[in-house]
């Protein structure tokens, strides 16, 4: 954690470093706007793309909003756009369409004109990573307005863990005793040894005594077992209940997962 | 990592807050109508036969191409709000239509099938005159624009300039409008307000001046509207105190004096105090225009005109006659003119422009709504027939601003209600129950009843009984007879008269007022206007304040709704009392308002009618009762010490608080002064009266209650500082009682400046601002709590409020611009509640209140872990599934009107602005009713399925039973 942190302030650091170098570089004369000037108002240029749909499609319904509706462009065919009139200032440039989605811009225009263009940033707003001017906005494809409907279907059903929890032991209980013939002496012999080859500690409690604790929840009756897992049992459950909410809870803000288990 | 949780934390909340739109529920419940405004220009397409074009340009700044045959928008350009966005010139060539904007600064030339903008061209500062497309060897190339001091020319396909001059003697010369006839020159004129007229001729090559002429005009005071240019270049004026017409030759050089016909030569008079029009027609700009003209005497007589070798000749007079247009088809031009069939209609024929006969067969009869305005403007749309005669259709545009496009014999084509793009205010009302409904209510509610006896009671309530029965039974036909025809045959046609409150009142009457002074009644369901009342005589500039007094609870008594229109600077109010649900007047004698109203206040008392009382208090502080009865002023004396009212005075910086007194008059209570030396109040808002409040506090983590501050007399005014440099400007706030007058809390948002848009609710304000510093939207929140105790548990007295209430506050980034902000609403108040958030891109946010909450942690506790408490996180999220009006962006959305339904989860939604959408939405997702995915196939699936199981099961144990007793 500790290594994190300083990792992070390194980068922090090197992010001002960055942007100071940013700034010192735009303190050179850029490419004067003397020509686009008009006044003292200014003119905002740039182009917006959707790739692969015509522009006649979708230009009839977009606008291009300078700080709110301070001031508004409308698109030319080709998907070029410009707004006169812009004083010099600060503004956040936007393309505005039902159909596509279009990020904003910030736009920086001097008093003497000059213009540069940077990606918005509303928390740290002196932060500047440039774009290029004239603006180039491309759409990032069509707007999602509409939630996914949860559909259901068989698959989601049976690949649920609960139902697989169900159904896996039921055919076992069903098909075993059909496969294996348990009259035979033999067999059950063998299938005893087995038993005890997968059990081989006789420490570990019973998973059938542990889910029986854990739902009856301190019941006293409890179904036959050896008595080495019963003393084991209920320490288990107990630790289990307690680190579940630490468990979840660190990624989980709503409690109502956890609550009813304590 | 703690990023990382914030970041988590949120977006597991997202899914459970999430009020989204699912596609297939597009139009279920949501429906938007798209408006323009007040038509100003008019242009058909006549560049092609099929074309089915209509060109507007209007007063709200909105250029757009309607569908002619439907009325429906093929596109339409919503430019800035005020003088930058007006339109002042719409001209039109080929495919190309060319617009001036913002007096004359921008000319911008459109691609008119795809909406798409061609060229733009910034011009020169100058206030714009007029606009006029120039022509050379029948071809139009150029467009001029006249501005007050100077004339520049512009290509029509680059838009390039080609030249631009100053006029001669601008200062004292008013250059008013522009001709060019196709000859290779440009004419403008100019007027010396009675002395004389100035032209000067321009070369369109280079914008050299051939000649500059000035002609003795000593009666000349405008040229616009009284003059026009006819025939082959002969200026054409009207002056109605000398009653006469004057002509002048424009291009010969000799000849400049002028010439001077009296109107009496021709038997004709123009009626006193009308200044009479002039309108001829120019069917190619190319081309000279006409020798035909419209000259319009009165309000209601116009006479066609034709000037013939030097002598004006009358061609036909019509009289009566509203209005008379001219329209060209090829080579054919016509003229319609309307004129007064009988009270309600009027008829519309065509006449040949050149010689004033009258076509066969062109009548169309235009039927004027009797609750509308009169005609006050016609577009004609002229095109040829399969056997070359002329047809025609009309679109006809009346004083409250209703467009209708009719086509021969009369038929109406569409309609466009277009003052419903600037509502003002609106209402939504509980529709009726049916007849049957209301005929079983309707036996307990009438008096007479009691006093029936016992028999005729019962036989009433089995009659009443046997109508519901049949009214059942023919809903069931209907159902029947429905099913079998194919679904889109099935019209649910919405009429006043199968108007009915349905199962869970989803389904209102929308009261909607707009600025021109137009009321509509407005189903919510469809969006089908159901009755319209335009009231005349509204000044251009009124307040409107529209109050329900009465709902349609109280059977047999009709729902009542009280209209108070303002005079914006007199102050002089009037009273409109109609119902709302058929739109008409009430016939309730209204109080008559001789004094300015300054404030209104609507009181839970009411008289023996069920309605509500209304309180208007005058500017000398006295207090007019609606209505005013006996018993009503009966229960005012007794509540009178117990009902306080607030006025503001925001040019004095001034709030006062007021007590009725027994006698209807007032006494002052307390004043709270803020200097507009350093502030303004800019806003101020109680809560809203249908607001209910579920829960009293908010359970914590650990299990302790913080109680909400619930003062129902709080009010939230808004201040801000008349220091606009954005260091010292600042924005305050203040949370004043309004019955005691104390300031409850106060806050200064330094460094921002408004427009500040908020929301003032339950325990809880919220505010948007600029922050200046930073030049980004800001959200705020406050929070007042009483803590972990109620002081009295029963009952709110602002009198008696011993602790001050415990205030929290926080403040969020919202990356985007606002235009409105509302919350919304339900009928109980225990669904959470968003935010309403009207963007600039005429979407609307829904914005769950859960991230505006000032308890949001900076840390994350067990405890906010355990109240749901999403961490702080500085940036307001903005989600694309949060949009509720997905595509149907509303432009220039102004007011968001929220209305609970009949069930909790379901909040109604109208926005309004230049569109009107309605929707549903659902807060908390729709937690009453089963949702519109609920599978029922599965379920009834799983359920038979079940049961035979059951079924088999039980025969496969009977017959092993069976077995086990042979053996």
């Amino acid at each position: 954690m500790q290594q994190m942190k300083r990792l992070l302030v390194v980068y922090v650091a090197l992010q001002a470093l960055f942007a100071l170098s940013w700034c010192f570089s735009d303190a050179e004369p850029g490419p004067a706007a003397g020509s686009q000037s008009n006044g003292d108002r200014f003119k905002i240029e740039g182009r917006a793309i959707v790739p692969g749909v015509k522009t006649q499609d979708w230009i009839s319904t977009a606008r291009i909003l300078v700080e709110g509706e301070e001031y508004v462009g409308f698109l030319k065919t080709d998907g070029s756009f410009a707004v006169n009139d812009v004083p010099s200032g600060s503004y956040v440039v936007e393309i505005v369409s039902p159909s596509f989605r279009f990020d904003p811009v910030r736009v920086d225009i001097t008093s003497k004109g000059k213009m540069r263009a940077r990606l918005v940033n509303y928390i740290k707003t002196s932060e500047v990573i440039r774009q290029p001017y004239p603006l180039q906005i491309r759409s990032s494809g069509p707007h999602t307005y509409f939630m996914k409907r949860e559909t259901w279907g068989w698959t989601d059903f049976l690949m649920n863990p609960m139902v697989m929890m169900m159904v896996l032991p039921l055919l076992i209980i069903v098909l075993l005793p059909k496969v294996v013939n348990t009259n035979d002496p033999e067999m059950r012999k063998e299938m005893e040894q087995s038993m005890n080859m997968l059990n081989p500690n006789p420490e570990l409690p019973d998973v059938s005594e542990f889910m029986t604790k854990l739902f009856s929840k301190g019941s006293s009756k409890s179904s036959g077992g050896n008595k080495g897992s019963r003393s084991v049992a209920p320490k288990r459950s107990d630790t289990m209940c307690t680190s579940r909410p630490a468990q979840g809870g660190d990624v989980d803000p709503n409690s109502v997962s956890y609550t009813y288990l304590k | 990592m703690a990023w990382l949780v914030v970041r988590l934390a949120i977006s597991v909340s997202l899914l459970y807050t999430a009020s989204a739109v699912f596609e297939d529920q597009v139009g279920k419940f949501d429906w938007r109508q798209q408006f323009i405004g007040k038509v100003r220009f008019a242009l058909f397409d006549t560049h092609s036969q099929a074309s089915k074009k209509l060109l507007v340009a209007t007063d709200k700044n909105v250029f757009a191409s309607l569908n002619s045959r439907t009325g429906d928008l093929f596109w339409r350009h919503v430019d800035k709000i005020g003088p930058e966005g007006h339109i002042d010139a719409l001209l039109m060539y080929g495919q190309d239509a060319v617009v001036v904007t913002g007096n004359g600064r921008l000319l911008r030339s459109w691609e008119t099938t795809v909406g798409g903008l061609k060229w733009e061209t910034v011009l020169d500062t100058g206030s714009f005159q007029a606009a006029a497309l120039v022509g050379v060897q029948d071809f139009v190339k150029y467009v001029a624009v006249l501005k007050k001091s100077a004339i520049s020319l512009h290509d029509l396909s680059s838009g390039s300039q080609i030249w631009v001059e100053n006029l001669p003697d601008s200062d004292t010369v008013q250059y008013q409008t522009i001709y060019s006839g196709g000859n290779g020159l440009v004419f403008v004129f100019g007027v010396v307000p009675n002395s004389h007229i100035v032209i000067v001729e321009y070369k369109i090559e280079d914008g050299e001046i051939m000649r500059k002429k000035s002609v003795e005009a000593a009666w000349m005071s405008s040229l616009e509207s009284s003059c026009t240019v006819i025939s082959s270049g002969i200026l054409l004026c009207v002056d109605q105190i000398t009653q006469s017409l004057y002509t002048l030759q424009l291009q010969s050089a000799e000849q400049t004096e002028i010439r001077q016909i009296h109107l009496q030569t021709l038997d004709l008079e123009v009626a006193s105090g009308f200044q009479p029009v002039l309108t001829s027609t120019q069917p190619n700009p190319a081309q000279p225009p006409l020798s035909e003209f419209f000259l319009q005497l009165s309000p209601d007589h116009h006479i066609l005109l034709q000037l013939k070798d030097g002598l004006i000749a009358p061609l036909r007079d019509f009289n009566p006659s509203y209005l008379a247009a001219f329209a060209t088809s090829g080579e054919r031009t016509v003229a319609a003119v309307m004129s007064p069939k009988n009270d309600t209609a009027c008829s519309i024929n065509l006449f040949s422009a050149d010689t004033g006969r009258r076509h066969l067969d062109t009548t169309i009869i235009y039927h004027m709504d009797p609750n509308g305005g009169k005609p006050n403007r016609l577009y004609v749309h002229a095109f040829l027939k399969k056997d070359d005669s002329v047809g025609y259709r009309v679109m006809v545009q009346t004083e409250d601003l209703t467009l209708t496009f009719l086509q021969q014999p009369g038929r109406v084509v569409w309609v466009r209600e277009e003052a419903l793009a600037d509502v003002v205010t609106m209402e939504m009302v509980d529709l009726p129950f049916t007849g049957t409904q209301a005929e079983l209510e309707g036996e307990f509610g009438k008096k007479a009843a009691i006093q029936d006896g016992l028999l005729p009671m019962v036989l009433k309530r089995l009659s009443s009984q046997f109508i519901l029965l049949q009214a059942w039974l023919a809903h069931l036909w209907k159902l029947f007879y429905d099913a079998r025809k194919p679904r889109s045959s099935v019209k649910n046609e919405v009429t006043i008269d199968t108007l009915s409150r349905d199962e869970f009142n989803l389904q209102k009457m929308m009261v909607m007022v707009t600025a021109s002074g137009k009321l509509f009644g407005i189903d919510s369901k469809s969006g089908t206007i159901l009755w319209k009342q335009y009231l005349e005589n509204i000044q251009p500039d009124s307040v409107f304040k529209l109050i329900v007094q009465r709902t349609t609870a109280h059977f047999p008594h009709p729902p009542q709704c009280t209209l108070l229109i303002k005079n914006k600077d007199t102050g002089l109010g009037n009273l409109y009392v109609f119902n709302p649900i058929f739109g008409k007047k009430s016939q309730i004698s209204v109080p008559a308002l001789p004094r300015p109203v300054l404030q209104t206040l609507l009181l839970p008392v009411i008289d023996q009618d069920y309605a509500k009382v209304l309180l208007l208090i005058d500017d000398q502080y006295k207090v007019t009762a609606f209505p005013s009865t006996k018993n009503v002023l009966q229960q005012l004396q007794d509540t009178a010490s117990s009902i306080f009212f607030y006025l503001v005075d925001s040019s004095q910086g001034k709030l006062s608080g007021f007590r009725l007194r027994k006698d209807l008059s007032t006494e002052l209570i307390w004043e709270v002064v803020i200097p507009t030396e350093v502030q303004k109040i800019v806003a101020i808002k109680g809560k809203r009266a249908n607001e209910h409040v579920h829960s009293q506090g908010r359970v914590m983590g650990d299990r302790s209650v913080l109680y909400k501050y619930l003062n129902p007399n709080l009010l939230a005014v808004i201040t801000e500082s008349t220091d606009t440099h954005q260091e010292r400007s600042f924005v305050g706030i203040f949370l004043i009682d309004g019955v005691t007058g104390r300031i409850v809390h106060e806050a200064v948002q330094r460094k921002a400046r408004g427009p500040v848009h908020f929301v003032h609710s339950e325990n809880w304000m919220v505010y948007v601002y600029w922050n200046s510093k930073f030049r980004r939207n800001e959200f705020s929140v406050l929070e007042l709590f009483e803590g972990a105790e109620l002081y009295n548990s029963t009952v709110f007295s602002s009198l008696d409020r011993p602790h001050p209430p415990q205030v929290l506050q926080q403040s969020y980034i919202f990356p985007a611009p606002i235009s409105t902000l509302e919350a919304t609403l339900t009928e109980k108040g225990i669904t959470s509640r968003h935010l309403l958030v009207g963007l600039p891109s005429g979407n609307i946010l829904s914005l769950p209140k859960m991230f505006l909450d000032p308890r949001r942690p900076e840390v994350v506790s067990e405890q906010s872990r355990e109240e749901n408490l999403i961490p702080y996180a500085p940036e307001m999220p903005i989600r694309e599934e949060w949009f509720i009006n997905y595509n149907q962006t509303v432009s220039r959305i102004r007011g968001i009107h929220t209305a609970p339904s009949g069930l909790e989860s379901t909040c109604l939604v109208v926005a309004y602005g230049l569109d009107i959408y309605q929707t549903r939405v659902f807060p908390s997702k729709q937690f009453d009713v089963l949702k519109d995915d609920y599978d029922y196939v599965l379920i009834s699936s799983v359920l038979f399925g079940l049961f035979f199981a059951t079924m088999i099961s039980k025969r496969l144990a009977e017959v092993k039973l069976l077995n086990r007793a042979w053996r």
